[in-house]
């Protein structure tokens, strides 16, 4: 079909780079963001790119297509597509291969396909790109693609604008477009992230499926380590900028050789395997700025086994295995980087009910038109459960099923249609300032976007003692500086912060003064909304152990709203399955997520790669 | 990051235009002294003189004189304090006003917002300039009229562009943590949610300046702006309109400083929306 394949058949790689090197212009010196990058990837292969934010990882996608930021440029080496340069092809012929021989999968679907146009016009226009002739043949192959990428209807579906379907049901399109032009590669960017966690496994599958069909080679670039070993045949570990552990999936996901592998995988709560604490690789991936001041090997300001040597120079790659590199000097030594087993889970909570909730119900009115007439949606309906003193309870359920109008509603920032809230048996339903006072007192909110938590114009002393001036309290600046010092502490963070703004502080630091806000009262009850997604692996291992310690240290339950169900076991004693309002199901973790009984919860439970048992035979093995 | 205060005050565009409000605002203070007439005094023997460079000028009026034969830089300097005193209390009244149902509105949301919204409707179908005018005829002429019809006309500009501002800050995330924490409504909207849209109401004055600025000319135009006894700009404009052949210095003088006024008040609001808007400030324009 394409003369690409003449080409190919004399090339061994679809895609291969060697030394690829990409720069970036920071506060006017060159700053390398991809190191020295080598890799080759055979026709029909999926090699997987894994790293934290921050790692480059995108940088690579983004190079095969020449569509590098400003100020980012190749400054050197080869990245080569069937045997020719991608870096000194003329920018026509390069247009010529994209989207043809080379397609991607991107990942936010729902902002990659155009709002004002149909799923049908969008995908004709691709076909005819392809030099598809006849409308009606493009039409049929259209709805062949779409049926493939199992999607139901698809003749339907051409009718419809992105905004109509999901955001799984745009990323099958997405996936159908990128796979009808039978290319040689396939870039597949973080192409579940944007997604609900139950419509990762079929998407991952549908990749896969596709791959396989089409003997399509793919570059799967990810963040999760569990799930790359699942998918791929090789993976490449990123840190910084550099590879800094190549090889097969397995054997790179069983017996890690880099330490920031073996810290990514022990920071990483397991599924299935029993409770340890996770490792904690202190402070976070150097910045672009921070890197030009690291010599020798960039992990090792925060590496556990770095010794003198690793600051004279950058490691070289050494082969452990005839596939398997790594770049580190002390790999041998991986292997010892352990943590204790454990029981993360606190057993000695006293049985003394805290919070009641019962038939706790919320309607919306919605539709309300020039008609009058008003439609009543349930977000919440009939809920009932309770936490007791110093437990840690886990709220469960796919995007939209009611679990953030749950919080809202305990927290006071929505008023119930039904149901009370007893609070050591007083009542917070009732709308009296003695109610309010109460609830403030001893019940407060961790959000989930950081940013969004902390006012931009307050410093961070301000931040975390702002409740010294709530109401009639007006604290001094000297009480307010002294609180400030101990909280900081608490939270493992220096004095020093106590002056700066939300601005210049990390992703993972803004969460720790967000939880040093609620913390200032000493509450009895927290209720945390997705606190820990969107964060790296590391940094969501840092507020998972802190979370943890300030529990033993502070004593206060939590309700723990979350969809990563790894997290919650790892954290929770109990879980409450949530599903279009209602609570499905609710139990002591190990029973629920043991021997689920709603269908739901096996769904819920079926959307996470099988990697715990991979993890657990690495550990034992020791 | 340096304060927005101290990024603006790099700014070309607002220093220009501080400048030049610096010095119509100095003439408009000190108008008595610096004016070389009494601005109402007749000279019947020397009227429609050209300006004193021009040929038939005369030295001890240097941009000439008007039908009546009064000096055109006394009444340009005495037209600035009138322009100067309703640009920054029509400002002033109509961002009170305006602002603080915006706020109300914003904030609390709910059918209280609705009411203010349709208000704002209801009072935006009318044409400014003919609601303005009608207001004028009802109340009469005079600077404190002036004021009063260009602060009832133009609140409305400020609820509607704040409004939406104060929307997005109350769904920030720590409007609610502060209520949380046990703030007073009162209390979170001084802290927390002013603070954030004060960046947004000062750009307004300062375009809303300009446009009270038009408005008085407008109205002293026509003749329903300030008593005639008081020099104003629109009303030189008038006066000059009938003598344009035999003298059209005396038309051009007033509307330049119309001009730079407007431009000096538009420049800093653009200046400043630029410089304290994070948004804007952060893409690098």
């Amino acid at each position: 079909m394409f003369d690409s394949q003449k080409v190919g058949a004399k090339a061994v790689f679809v895609l291969q780079a060697r030394n690829l090197t990409v720069s970036a212009r920071v506060d006017d010196a060159i700053v390398p963001v991809i190191r020295a990058l080598s890799f080759e990837l055979p026709r029909g292969k999926i090699l997987g790119l894994v790293g934290e934010s921050g790692a480059g990882k995108s940088m690579v996608g983004r190079s095969i297509a020449q569509l590098l930021p400003s100020g980012f440029h190749i400054l050197g080496g080869e990245l080569a597509f069937e045997g020719q340069s991608l870096v000194h092809m003329a920018a026509a012929r390069r247009r010529a291969l994209l989207g043809r021989a080379i397609a991607f999968i991107p990942q936010a679907p729902l902002t990659a396909l155009n709002p004002v146009m149909t799923i049908g016009r969008q995908f004709d226009e691709h076909l005819a790109r392809l030099d598809q002739r006849g409308r009606a043949h493009r039409r049929e192959r259209a709805i062949a693609m779409l049926a493939a990428a199992k999607l139901p209807n698809a003749s339907e579906l051409l009718d419809r604008y992105p905004h109509q379907l999901s955001g799984g049901m745009c990323q099958r399109v997405l996936i159908a477009m990128a796979f009808v032009s039978n290319p040689k590669l396939v870039i597949a960017d973080e192409p579940t992230t944007a997604l609900d966690v139950t419509m990762h496994p079929p998407i991952i599958h549908l990749i896969a499926d596709m791959q396989r069909q089409h003997g399509t080679a793919v570059i799967f670039i990810t963040h999760d380590l569990r799930l790359a070993a699942q998918l791929c045949d090789e993976v490449v570990v990123m840190y910084a900028g550099r590879a800094v552990e190549r090889g097969p999936a397995r054997s790179v996901f069983s017996t890690p050789a880099h330490p920031y592998t073996r810290c990514l995988q022990l920071a990483n709560p397991s599924m299935s395997a029993e409770r340890r604490t996770l490792y904690v690789v202190p402070d976070q991936m150097p910045s672009l700025r921070q890197l030009r001041g690291i010599s020798g090997c960039h992990f090792a300001p925060r590496c556990p086994l770095v010794a003198e040597d690793c600051c004279q120079a950058e490691p070289p790659n050494v082969a452990i295995t005839a596939d398997h590199v790594v770049a580190c000097i002390r790999a041998e030594d991986t292997r010892s980087i352990t943590t204790e087993l454990g029981s993360t889970v606190a057993t000695t909570f006293s049985k003394r009910t805290l919070l009641q909730v019962e038939r706790l119900g919320k309607r919306y009115a919605i539709g309300r038109g020039l008609l009058g007439r008003t439609y009543e949606i349930a977000a919440v309906k009939d809920v009932s459960f309770s936490i007791a003193e110093n437990e840690f309870v886990a709220l469960v359920g796919e995007s939209g099923s009611g679990k953030s109008t749950l919080a809202k509603l305990l927290i006071g920032l929505e008023k119930p249609s039904t149901g009370q809230i007893m609070l050591n048996g007083q009542d917070l339903t009732e709308p009296s300032t003695r109610a309010r006072r109460l609830r403030t007192e001893t019940m407060q909110m961790i959000f989930q976007d950081s940013q969004s938590a902390l006012n931009p114009r307050r410093r961070v002393a301000s931040i975390i003692t702002q409740v010294m001036e709530a109401g009639n309290r007006r604290a001094s600046w000297d009480e307010r500086t002294a609180r400030t010092n101990v909280l900081l502490a608490e939270v493992g963070l220096s004095a020093d912060f106590a002056m700066r703004l939300p601005a210049q502080l990390s992703g993972g630091q803004r969460q720790r003064i967000n939880i040093a806000r609620a913390l200032c009262n000493i509450p009895k009850i927290l209720i945390a909304d997705e606190i820990v997604s969107g964060l790296d692996v590391s940094i969501q291992a840092q507020l998972l152990n802190l979370l943890m310690r300030l529990r033993a240290e502070l004593g206060f339950a939590m309700l723990f709203i979350s969809h990563d169900l790894s997290v919650v076991r790892h954290l929770c004693s109990r879980v409450l399955v949530m599903y279009r309002g209602e609570i499905v199901e609710q139990g002591p973790i190990d029973t629920v997520f043991g021997a689920p009984q709603h269908p739901h919860t096996r769904a819920l439970l079926s959307s996470i790669p099988p990697g715990g048992a991979l993890g657990s035979l690495a550990i034992g093995g020791e | 990051m340096p304060h927005p205060i101290y990024r603006s005050l790099r700014s070309a565009r607002v220093l220009v235009a501080l400048g030049l409000i610096l010095c119509i605002g100095f003439c408009a203070a000190f108008a008595s002294s610096i004016a070389p007439h009494d601005p109402s005094e007749q000279n019947l023997v020397s009227t429609l003189l050209p300006p004193a460079w021009a040929i038939g000028g005369d030295e001890t009026f240097p941009l000439g004189t008007d039908s009546l034969g009064r000096c055109v830089l006394s009444r340009l300097i005495y037209g600035a304090r009138t322009a100067m005193t309703v640009a920054v209390f029509a400002s002033l009244g109509a961002m009170v006003i305006g602002s603080i149902l915006a706020y109300v509105s914003g904030y609390f949301g709910g059918a209280i917002d609705w009411i203010i919204g349709r208000a704002v409707d209801v009072w935006m179908s009318f044409p400014p300039v003919i609601l303005s005018l009608i207001l004028m005829v009802g109340l009469g002429i005079g600077l404190d009229k002036v004021i009063l019809a260009i602060v009832l006309v133009d609140w409305t500009r400020f609820c509607r562009v704040l409004r939406s501002e104060v929307l997005i800050v109350t769904g920030r995330d720590y409007v609610a943590a502060a209520r949380l924490l046990g703030f007073t409504h009162w209390q979170t909207l001084v802290r927390e949610v002013v603070p954030a849209t004060l960046p947004l109401l000062i750009t307004l004055i300062s375009l809303e300046m300009a446009i009270a600025v038009v408005v008085e000319a407008i109205l002293s135009f026509v003749g329903l702006g300030v008593k005639p006894d008081q020099p104003a700009w629109g009303q030189m404009i008038a006066d000059a309109r009938q003598y344009v052949y035999q003298s059209p210095w005396n038309l051009l003088f007033p509307v330049l400083a119309i001009f730079l006024t407007v431009t000096a008040f538009n420049l800093l609001g653009d200046g400043l929306r630029r410089t304290l808007d994070v948004r804007l400030a952060e893409s690098g324009r």
